[in-house]
C-alpha cells in the first residue's frame, strides 16, 4: 500500500508540474497563408497583386459603376429601380453611394497592404523587376481608385499605409488638388516601373500607366480653370502621352467595334487595362466573377440562370438621339432637308443609323444576336417587338454575353470589364489638341477622331467639307465618347472633367437629357429597318436637375457619423518632398 | 435553498447507502409502509434498504413502499435532507414512518465539479441550481431552454424558434461586447463554449434534457474564476444522472406535443393590394392591370403566412435503466425525439444514448466514465434557402400570386410584368423543393480515476473528450416560378469534424481539525481542440431526385477546405477554509496559457477570493424568525480569449484569377492582442425565515472589464467594408462596467392537509456602461449589410450601454407646405437645405427630428449629426415566477417569465411598410395601405387626405431618404410577460398500480407551453435574441432586431412516465 501511495504521489506531482512543451501553445493558422511567409518568389509576388484586378473592385463594378457612370451620366436610365441615380437624387444614404465609396477604399487598402507586404516580406529570390512591377501595379490601382473617389466626392483622405492608421480613425480629407497630385505621382511611378510588356497577358504595363496619365492630364487641364482656359501645359502632356501610347504601345484598334464585345474578347489588342473576371465555381468565386452581367441582362431568357435583373434598364432617349439619324430631330439640323407635312415631333418619324456601335451597345426590336442564345427558343436571340404597348426598353447589350454552358452561371460571368481602351487615346488626343479653341481643323486631331469615328461605320470627318461639319468641335468629341463608351462607366466622369472648368455647361447637358420612358416601334416585323420613337405620355418624370448642390456625391452618412473628422475642411497633403 | 440543495446532493445518498449493506436473510414476508414528512405528506423517492444488503426499494409518489423482509431485518430508511432511521421489522408488516429533517446532513452535501469537490456549506458564491425535475416540467428540445425563468441573473432569449434552434444565454449582463456573451457549458467535465451559431442551429442540441441530473449556474467570481479564462460570461455546469446502489430501475417516458402555428402578421389582402397598385399607377402612371380594374370583386388572394405555417407534432420516447451494487453502478438511457417545425422546411430529430458508469474496485481507487452519443438531424430550410428567409418571403409575396397555378406549377412573379421581377421566390415552392439538412453526430465521453493516498488526500485525473462530425446537404433544385427561376440545380455538401480533449490532474487534501475544516487542491490541465472542414459542390443536375455530388456536372465541381486548432494549458490552486461553519473563506489562483496570443501575452492570471459569515450561527444571534442568515462577499478576476488567429495577418482562401490563384490579406493583424479581464465584486445575503419557509438570496455585483476583445469597427476608408475588404483587426478595444442585482425568493406558502403550494420568484437587472474605448474614437458602429439589413445600425459609445439602436428620430409626416418650409430638411452638397417641392421634399415625406449639428446643437439641417440613440435591446429587469401546487398525486406547476424595458427593432415592418414596394410586386404590412395621400386644395396647396398616417407618400425616388434612413418609428417595446409553461401531472397511486404487477410507478401529465404572452410588440413574438439567418456572422452579432425571426408558438403536450 505504501509503495502504491508513493507511486501515485510521484505520478501526481510529476503530472502536475511537468506541464506541456512550449509548442503546445503555439498554433499558427493551418488553413490560410500568413503574410510573413508569402512573397518569397516572383510567382508569389504576382499572385499577391492578382486580386487587385478583380475582387477588390467587385462592390463597385457589380452595380454602382453603371448607376454612377452611366445612369447618373445620362446615357442609360432605369424605369423603376435606381431612381435616385436617374433623377440625380443620390443622397448620403443611397446604396450606390455607399457601395462605391466602400469599394474604392477597399482597392486602396488592399493596394497599400500589397505594397507594404512586398516591401517588408519579399525575399531574396524575388527579382527586382518583378518587385518593382508589382508595387507599380498596386500604385496604379490606388491611383485609379483615387481618380474615381475625387471625381465622385471631391476631397477625400489620402492614405499611403493603412497600418499606420489602425488606431487613428480621425483622418481629415485632403484637397482635390492634393488628391490629383497624388494620383499623378502614382501613375508616374507606375509608368516608370511597370514592365514595358505585360509579364502575363492582361497584366497592366507601362503603356497602361501612360494611357492613364493622358487621361489624368486631360482632366488636370481643366482643374481650377474656367471655360476656355484649360491649362495648356497639361493639354500638351495629355496629347504627348496619348500619342506615345498610340504609336509605341504596340496596341491597335480592333477593326470591328462589335468584336470588342463578342465573347471571348478579353485582353485583345485594343485593351490597355481591364478588370480580369473569371468564371469559377469555388465558394469565393463571387468576388472573382463578373456579377454586373446579372444586373444588366434584361431577361431570364438570355441570362445564365434566372439572373436577368436588368429588365427596366435602357439607353436614354438622349443617347439614342446622338446616334446619327436614329431619332429624327424635332428641329432639323443644318443641311438636313425636311419634306412638307413632316411632323416636327421629335422621333416621330422612322429613323435608322449606320453607327455600328448602337447594336453592339443596346438592343432595339428586331435586332438579332447570333452569339446570344435565347433559352426559351434555343435560337439566336431576337429582341422582341413591343406590339401596341406604349413603352419598351433599349435594353443593354454591351457586356451581355448570354448563357454559355460551362462558362456562366447565376452571378458568375467570365468576361472582363474595360477600364482603358486604345480608342480613348485617339479621342483624348483630339480633345487635347482642340484645347481651348471652339473648333479645330488640325489634321492629326481629325485623323485620330476619324480613327474612332469611321471604325463605327460612319463617314469620315473632312476639314472644310461643304456638305457636313467642316471641323472638330468639343461637342462632337464628347458625343463620340458617349457612344463609344456607353455602359463602360465613362459618361459621368466625362461630365465631371467638364465640370472642373465649365460647370454651367455640365449642368446644361444633364438637365437637357431626356431620361424618360418611350417606345421604339419597328417599321416592319420581322427584320425591321427603322424605328419610330415616341415618348410615353404618362411618364412625366423625364428630366434630372443638376446643380452645384447635387453634382458630386455627399460622403455616406454612416461614414461621416463614424469618422466625424471627415466633416472638417480639407487640407493640403504633405508629400514630404 | 433546501430545494436547491438536495437536488445536487443525490450523490450523497450513494455514499450513505454504501454503509448499509449486510448479507440477506431468509424467511421473507411482504412489509409495506408509508414514509411521511412533518406535515404528514408522503415523501416519494425515499430509500428503504435492508441494512447491510443491496436489497431495497424506493417509495412511490405518495410515499408508500413495499419490500420483502424477514423479522430480523433492519430497514434503513434514508433520504437526502432527512435523518436516516433504522427500524427492526419484527412482527410488524406495516409501518408508518415520519422522517425528521436533518439540517446537518444538508451541509455535508458535496458538490462535485471538474476542479474538485466542495461541501455545499462551504459555498460562498452566487450560484443557482436547476434540478432535473424542473427541467422535466417544460418541453425542452435542448437543455438551455430549461434555464429560462429558473435562475436570477440569467437572461435567456431564443434566437430562433426553429426546432433545435439556438439560444442566447446571458449570465449577469453584458461583459464582452464582441457579440457573444454566451456562458461556458461544462457537461460532465467537457468544456463547451456557448456560441451563437450563424445557421441558427444549436451546439448543445445533442444533449438529451432527460439525462440531466442538475445544472449549476455559476455566477459569482469565486466560482467562475476557477474556470479562469473561459468564465467571464458565467459557467453552466451540467451533471447527468448516474446509477445508484440498489435495484435496477427501469423507466419509460413519452411526450407527445402539438405545436401551433403563429398568428399571422396583417398584410394586405388581394382587394387591398389591387387598390393600392391602382392608386400607385394613378400617381406614377402606367396601365391598370385588367384583373385589378374593380378591386371590390376580388377575393382575399393567397395568405402566404397561412400557407407557410402549420400545426406540427413533436414526440419523444425515452428509456432509462439505472442501478448498481456497492462496487459498480450505472445509468443507461436512450432517447428518440422527432419534432416537425411549424414553418415548412424545418424540423429536428435526435437519437441519443448514454452510459454512465461508476466502478470502485478498491477502497483507495475508483473509476468513473461517462459516454454519450447522439445524432441530430435538422432541417434548416425555413431559415436560409438560397439567401431567402422564407418567413420574410411569405410576408412579401403578393396575394395575387397563387401558391400553385392551375397547371400544378408553383406560382411566381409574372414574367410579362417588369415590376414583379422584384418579388421574392415562392416560399412554399422553395421549402417543398429544396433540401437544407444538417446531420450531426457527437460523442461526449470522459474517464476519471481517483486514488486515495492517505486519509483526506486524494489524487484524481480525468480525461474528457468531445468529438463531433457534421454533414450538411444543401440542394437547390431547378425551379421555374415565373420571373423567379433557377435553371441550374446546385448541391453542396459540407463535412466538419472537431475533436476536443482535456486532461486534468489534481491533488486534493481535505481535513477537519477541530472546528477548522480545510480543503486544498492543486490542478494542472491541458486542453486542445481542432476542427476540419471539407466542402464540395456541383451544379448542373439533370434530375432533382438524386441528391449526391455524383449526379452533378463534373465541370462545375467546387470545393473548399479549412482547419484550425487551439490549445490551452492551466494551473490552478485553491484553498477552502471553514471555521465552525461560521466563517468561510475560499481563495483560488489560476494561470492560463492560450494559443490565441503571442508569446508575450500568452499567460493570463486569474485570482479570486471569497468570504462568508454565517451570522445565524453566532451565539449572540438569537432571532426566532430567522433560521439562517449569511453574508457573502467575493471578488475575482476572469478572462476571455476571443477567437484564435488575431495575431496573424492571414490571407483569404485562394481567389481564382486570370493567372491562377491570387491571394489577398483577409484581415489586419494585431500582434499585441491580449487577454480580456473582468474584475467582479459581489456582495450577497442569504436569509431563511420561519424555519426556512421563506428563503431569500440576493446579490449585487459590479463587474469591470478591461481590454475588451472586439473586432474593431474602422471607418470604411480603411478598406474594411465591401467585397475583398480587409477585416478590421481583433483588438482590445476598451473597458466597460456592468452593475447588476438579482434575487430569488423561495417560499412554502401552504403546507397542510397534504396540500402544498410553493413559489419561486427570481428577478434581476443589470446596467452596462462603456467606460473607455482605445480606438481614438468615442464610439463604434455596427451596420447591417445592404443586402439583408440595410441601414440597420447599433452603436457603442463611451458612457452608454453597448450596442444601442442608432438612427434618426421621426416627428411624423409633413402635413403642409409651411411645415416643410419651416422644418429641418436634408441638405445638398453645399450644405443648403434641399428645396421644397414635389420632386424634392414635400408634404407626405417623413419629418426627421433635428437633434444636432456640427456644433452639437440643432442646426436646422438633417445630416449624419442627427442620428442618435433610439433604444436598448437589453431589458431593465427580467425574471421568472414559478408556482407549484401539489395535492395527493397531483402536481401543478406554472412558470411565468417576464422581461421589461427591452426594445425590439421590427425590421420586417420597416422593410415592408414602404409603399413604393407596390411597384416591386411585393406585399406589405397593412399599415402601408394608409400611406400619405397627398391632394391639392382649390388654391393649389398640398394637403394630406389622411393626416393621421405615419407612413410616407409614394415617390419614385426620395431625396428625403424616407426609406433609406433607419428611424425610431419601427422600434417597439419588447417587454413581455409570458405564461411559459403550465403543467399538470398526476402520479397514479400505488394502490391502483399494484394490480399491474410489472408497473411500479406511473405518471401522466398535460402541459401547455408559451400559452399566453402579454406584450405590445406587433411582430410574431417579442422574444428576439441575436440575429441568425442568412449571412449572419458571429462578428455581426446584432441583438434585438426582428428580421423575420422564427417565432415561438404555443405547444400542448401529453406526457406519460412509467417505472417498471
Amino acid at each position: 500500500m505504501k509503495n502504491i501511495n508513493k507511486a501515485i504521489v510521484a505520478i501526481a506531482v510529476s503530472a502536475l508540474l511537468a506541464g506541456c512543451s512550449d509548442d503546445f501553445l503555439n498554433r499558427p493558422p493551418q488553413d490560410s497563408l500568413v503574410d510573413a511567409n508569402f512573397f518569397k518568389t516572383d510567382e508569389q509576388v504576382l499572385a499577391g497583386t492578382a486580386p487587385l484586378y478583380s475582387s477588390v473592385w467587385k462592390t463597385y463594378v457589380d452595380k454602382a459603376n453603371f448607376k454612377l457612370g452611366d445612369i447618373r451620366g445620362g446615357t442609360v436610365f432605369r424605369a423603376w429601380g435606381d431612381r435616385d441615380a436617374v433623377e440625380f437624387n443620390i443622397t448620403d444614404v443611397s446604396e450606390a453611394n455607399e457601395q462605391a465609396y466602400q469599394a474604392f477604399f477597399v482597392i486602396i487598402g488592399q493596394s497599400n497592404l500589397a505594397i507594404y507586404n512586398i516591401n517588408t516580406y519579399a525575399g531574396a529570390e524575388v527579382s527586382e523587376a518583378v518587385k518593382r512591377h508589382a508595387i507599380a501595379e498596386a500604385r496604379f490601382m490606388r491611383a485609379t481608385a483615387y481618380t474615381h473617389l475625387v471625381m465622385n466626392y471631391g476631397p477625400v483622405p489620402i492614405i499611403e499605409n493603412n497600418l499606420e492608421h489602425l488606431n487613428n480613425p480621425n483622418l481629415v480629407r485632403n484637397t482635390v488638388e492634393s488628391v490629383w497630385e497624388f494620383i499623378k505621382r502614382d501613375y508616374e511611378f507606375a509608368a516608370a516601373n511597370l514592365m514595358e510588356t505585360s509579364p502575363l497577358a492582361g497584366r497592366i504595363n507601362k503603356w497602361s500607366a501612360e494611357g492613364m496619365l493622358a487621361r489624368t492630364h486631360l482632366t488636370l487641364a481643366g482643374l481650377g480653370a474656367g471655360p476656355g482656359s484649360r491649362d495648356q501645359e497639361h493639354l500638351n502632356k495629355a496629347k504627348e502621352y496619348a500619342e506615345r501610347v498610340i504609336t509605341q504601345s504596340g496596341k491597335s484598334l480592333a477593326t470591328d467595334y462589335s468584336s470588342l464585345f463578342l465573347y471571348p474578347y478579353d485582353n485583345n489588342n485594343e485593351s490597355l487595362f481591364e478588370l480580369q473576371w473569371v468564371f469559377a465555381t469555388s465558394p469565393n468565386s463571387y468576388e472573382a466573377s463578373n456579377t454586373m452581367i446579372s444586373q444588366i441582362t434584361y431577361t431570364n431568357d438570355i441570362a445564365a440562370n434566372g439572373d436577368g435583373w436588368g429588365g427596366d434598364l435602357s439607353a436614354t432617349w438622349w443617347l439614342l438621339s446622338k446616334y446619327d439619324g436614329l431619332v429624327s430631330p424635332a428641329v432639323p439640323y443644318k443641311n438636313q432637308i425636311t419634306n412638307p407635312g413632316d411632323s416636327i415631333l421629335e422621333g416621330a418619324r422612322p429613323g435608322f443609323t449606320i453607327d455600328e456601335r448602337l447594336k453592339a451597345s443596346f438592343m432595339l426590336p428586331g435586332f438579332t444576336y447570333p452569339e446570344i442564345i435565347n433559352n426559351a427558343t434555343n435560337q439566336a436571340h431576337v429582341f422582341p417587338n413591343p406590339g401596341t404597348g406604349d413603352n419598351n426598353f433599349a435594353s443593354i447589350k454591351k457586356y451581355v454575353i448570354g448563357r454559355i454552358p460551362g462558362e456562366t452561371d447565376r452571378q458568375r460571368y467570365p468576361n472582363n470589364s474595360y477600364m482603358l481602351r486604345l480608342s480613348e487615346m485617339y479621342l483624348i488626343y483630339a480633345e487635347a489638341s482642340l484645347g481651348n479653341q471652339d473648333y479645330t481643323k488640325d489634321g492629326q486631331a481629325l485623323d485620330h477622331y476619324n480613327a474612332v469615328h469611321t471604325r463605327a461605320g460612319l463617314p469620315e470627318l473632312i476639314a472644310d467639307d461643304p456638305n457636313g461639319p467642316d471641323s472638330l468641335a468639343w461637342d462632337m468629341i464628347f458625343e463620340e465618347r458617349m457612344k463609344e463608351f456607353a455602359m463602360e462607366s465613362m459618361a459621368w466622369y466625362d461630365l465631371v472633367r467638364l465640370h472642373y472648368y465649365n460647370p454651367e455647361k455640365a449642368y446644361g447637358i444633364i438637365n437637357a437629357q431626356d431620361r424618360g420612358l418611350f417606345v421604339a416601334r419597328p417599321n416592319q416585323w420581322p427584320n425591321p429597318t427603322s424605328w419610330t420613337f415616341v415618348k410615353t405620355s404618362w411618364f412625366t418624370n423625364r428630366n434630372a436637375t443638376a446643380s452645384s448642390g447635387n453634382f458630386l456625391l455627399p460622403l455616406p452618412s454612416s461614414e461621416v457619423s463614424q469618422a466625424p473628422s471627415l466633416s472638417e475642411p480639407p487640407v493640403d497633403y504633405d508629400f514630404n518632398d | 435553498m433546501i430545494k436547491k440543495v438536495y437536488r445536487s446532493v443525490q450523490y450523497a445518498s450513494v455514499i450513505l447507502l454504501l454503509f448499509a449493506m449486510l448479507p440477506a436473510v431468509a424467511q421473507q414476508k411482504v412489509v409495506t409502509g408509508k414514509i411521511t414528512d412533518a406535515s404528514n405528506q408522503g415523501i416519494p423517492g425515499v430509500n428503504v434498504f435492508k441494512k447491510g444488503t443491496t436489497i431495497g426499494t424506493t417509495t412511490d409518489s405518495d410515499g408508500s413502499f413495499s419490500i420483502e423482509a424477514s423479522p430480523s431485518d433492519v430497514l434503513q430508511i434514508s433520504f437526502i435532507g432527512y435523518k436516516t432511521q433504522e427500524i427492526t421489522v419484527g412482527n410488524q408488516t406495516s409501518f408508518n414512518v415520519k422522517m425528521d429533517e436533518d439540517v446537518a446532513t444538508l451541509e455535508e452535501v458535496v458538490i462535485t465539479s471538474p476542479y474538485g469537490d466542495m461541501r455545499r456549506s462551504d459555498l460562498v458564491t452566487a450560484q443557482t441550481s436547476i434540478s432535473g425535475k424542473d427541467i422535466e416540467r417544460t418541453v425542452n428540445t435542448t437543455i438551455e431552454q430549461a434555464i429560462q425563468g429558473r435562475s436570477a441573473g440569467v437572461y435567456v432569449t431564443q434566437n430562433t424558434g426553429a426546432p433545435g434552434g439556438g439560444i442566447s444565454v446571458n449570465i449577469r449582463g453584458i461583459n464582452s461586447i464582441n457579440g457573444t456573451n454566451e456562458p461556458l457549458y461544462v457537461i460532465d467535465g467537457v468544456q463547451v463554449q456557448g456560441s451563437t451559431s450563424a445557421s441558427g442551429s444549436n451546439p448543445l442540441s445533442s444533449i438529451n434534457p432527460a439525462d440531466i441530473l442538475s445544472m449549476e449556474v455559476l455566477q459569482g467570481p469565486s466560482a467562475t474564476a476557477i474556470y479562469g479564462s473561459r468564465a467571464t460570461n458565467g459557467v453552466v455546469e451540467i451533471r447527468t444522472k448516474r446509477g445508484k446502489t440498489g435495484d435496477i430501475k427501469v423507466s419509460y417516458g413519452l411526450k407527445y406535443s402539438i405545436q401551433t402555428a403563429p398568428k399571422g402578421i396583417d398584410v394586405m389582402n388581394l382587394r387591398q393590394y389591387a387598390q393600392m397598385e391602382n392608386e400607385f399607377k394613378a400617381i406614377a402612371g402606367g396601365e391598370v392591370r385588367e384583373d385589378f380594374l374593380d378591386p371590390s370583386i376580388l377575393g382575399e388572394g393567397t395568405d402566404w403566412q397561412q400557407e407557410l405555417f402549420n400545426s406540427a407534432a413533436m414526440q419523444n420516447h425515452q428509456i432509462s435503466l439505472s442501478g448498481g451494487t456497492e462496487k459498480t453502478s450505472f445509468y443507461l438511457s436512450g432517447e428518440r425525439m422527432i419534432q416537425d417545425g411549424v414553418a415548412l422546411g424545418s424540423g429536428f430529430k435526435r437519437t441519443s444514448a448514454r452510459l454512465n458508469l461508476d466502478i470502485k474496485p478498491r477502497d483507495w481507487f475508483s473509476l468513473g466514465s461517462t459516454m454519450n452519443f447522439a445524432q441530430t438531424n435538422e432541417m434548416l430550410g425555413s431559415n436560409n434557402l438560397n439567401g431567402n428567409n422564407l418567413i420574410v418571403n411569405a410576408i412579401q409575396m403578393g396575394p395575387q400570386i397563387p401558391v400553385k397555378n392551375l397547371d400544378g406549377t408553383y406560382g411566381g412573379g409574372n414574367p410579362e410584368n417588369n415590376a414583379e421581377q422584384f418579388a421574392p421566390p415562392n416560399p412554399i415552392g422553395l421549402a417543398e423543393l429544396s433540401t437544407n439538412e444538417l446531420v450531426r453526430q457527437r460523442l461526449l465521453a470522459g474517464l476519471n480515476a481517483s486514488f486515495k493516498i492517505i486519509d483526506g488526500l486524494e489524487f484524481r485525473t480525468a480525461f474528457n473528450t468531445d468529438i463531433g462530425f457534421s454533414h450538411s446537404l444543401y440542394f437547390l433544385p431547378t425551379y421555374d416560378f415565373g420571373w423567379q427561376e433557377n435553371s441550374n440545380a446546385y448541391l453542396e455538401n459540407n463535412d466538419n469534424m472537431n475533436v476536443y480533449w482535456n486532461w486534468n490532474q489534481q491533488i486534493q487534501y481535505m481535513k477537519q481539525f477541530g472546528k477548522h475544516h480545510i480543503t486544498v487542491s492543486a490542478i494542472h490541465e491541458a486542453q486542445e481542440s481542432e476542427w476540419k472542414h471539407l466542402m464540395g459542390s456541383r451544379s448542373g443536375f439533370l434530375t432533382n431526385d438524386v441528391l449526391d455530388l455524383n449526379a452533378g456536372d463534373v465541370n462545375t465541381a467546387g470545393n473548399s477546405g479549412g482547419q484550425n486548432q487551439w490549445a490551452m494549458e492551466s494551473y490552478l490552486g485553491r484553498l477552502l477554509y471553514n471555521f465552525d461553519d461560521r466563517y468561510l473563506v475560499t481563495a483560488a489562483f489560476r494561470a492560463d496559457g492560450s494559443s490565441n496570443f503571442g508569446p508575450e501575452n500568452r499567460w493570463g492570471y486569474f485570482p479570486s477570493v471569497a468570504a462568508s459569515w454565517r451570522v445565524s450561527r453566532e451565539s449572540f444571534f438569537n432571532v426566532e424568525a430567522i433560521s439562517d442568515l449569511r453574508l457573502r462577499y467575493e471578488t475575482g478576476l476572469t478572462g476571455a480569449q476571443g477567437n484564435g488567429g488575431a495575431i496573424y495577418g492571414t490571407f483569404a482562401p485562394a481567389i481564382p484569377t486570370e493567372w491562377g490563384s491570387g491571394f489577398r490579406p483577409a484581415n489586419y493583424p494585431n500582434p499585441g492582442f491580449a487577454w480580456e479581464e473582468t474584475l467582479t465584486h459581489n456582495a450577497g445575503i442569504t436569509l431563511g425565515l420561519f424555519n426556512s419557509r421563506i428563503q431569500l438570496d440576493a446579490d449585487y455585483y459590479i463587474k469591470k472589464t478591461e481590454n475588451l476583445i472586439l473586432q474593431s469597427e474602422l471607418p470604411w476608408f480603411m478598406g474594411t467594408r465591401g467585397d475583398a475588404a480587409v477585416g478590421a483587426p481583433v483588438v482590445n478595444i476598451g473597458s466597460l462596467e456592468n452593475r447588476g442585482w438579482g434575487f430569488t425568493i423561495n417560499t412554502v406558502n401552504i403546507n397542510q392537509n397534504g396540500f402544498k403550494w410553493e413559489s419561486n420568484l427570481n428577478m434581476s437587472g443589470f446596467k452596462t456602461k462603456i467606460t473607455s474605448l482605445t480606438t481614438g474614437s468615442s464610439h463604434l458602429t455596427r451596420e447591417g449589410p445592404d443586402w439583408f439589413l440595410a441601414n440597420f445600425a447599433q452603436r457603442t459609445q463611451i458612457g452608454y450601454a453597448p450596442w444601442l439602436f442608432y438612427g434618426y428620430k421621426e416627428e411624423g409626416i409633413f402635413q403642409t407646405r409651411e411645415e416643410v418650409e419651416s422644418s429641418a430638411r436634408p441638405v445638398d452638397n453645399n450644405g443648403n437645405l434641399r428645396p421644397v417641392g414635389e420632386d424634392n421634399i414635400w408634404v407626405g415625406d417623413v419629418k426627421y427630428k433635428d437633434i444636432s449639428g456640427p456644433e452639437g446643437i440643432p442646426d436646422g439641417k438633417i445630416t449624419a449629426d442627427d442620428r442618435t440613440f433610439l433604444g436598448n435591446p437589453y431589458p431593465k429587469w427580467f425574471g421568472g415566477f414559478t408556482n407549484n401546487f401539489s395535492y395527493k398525486g397531483f402536481d401543478l406547476s406554472i412558470l411565468m417569465t417576464f422581461s421589461y424595458g427591452n426594445q425590439v427593432y421590427n425590421y420586417v415592418r420597416y422593410q415592408n411598410n414602404n409603399p413604393n414596394n407596390i411597384n416591386l410586386g411585393r406585399n406589405m404590412f397593412i399599415e402601408a395601405l394608409d400611406y400619405a395621400k397627398v391632394a391639392t386644395d382649390e388654391v393649389g396647396e398640398p394637403y394630406l387626405l389622411n393626416p393621421e398616417t405615419t407612413v410616407n407618400r409614394i415617390s419614385s425616388s426620395s431625396v428625403n431618404g424616407n426609406y433609406d434612413r433607419l428611424t425610431d418609428k419601427y422600434l417597439e417595446d419588447g417587454s413581455y410577460l409570458r405564461v411559459k409553461n403550465i403543467s399538470l401531472n398526476y402520479n397514479i397511486p400505488g394502490a391502483i398500480l399494484s394490480k399491474l404487477k410489472i408497473v411500479k410507478g406511473m405518471r401522466v401529465g398535460l402541459s401547455a407551453q408559451n400559452v399566453l404572452t402579454f406584450t405590445k410588440y406587433t411582430g410574431y413574438d417579442p422574444e428576439i435574441g441575436s440575429y441568425v439567418g442568412p449571412n449572419a456572422g458571429a462578428a455581426q452579432g446584432f441583438v434585438g432586431v426582428d428580421y423575420g425571426r422564427y417565432p415561438l408558438t404555443p405547444v400542448y403536450t401529453f406526457n406519460l412516465g412509467v417505472d417498471f
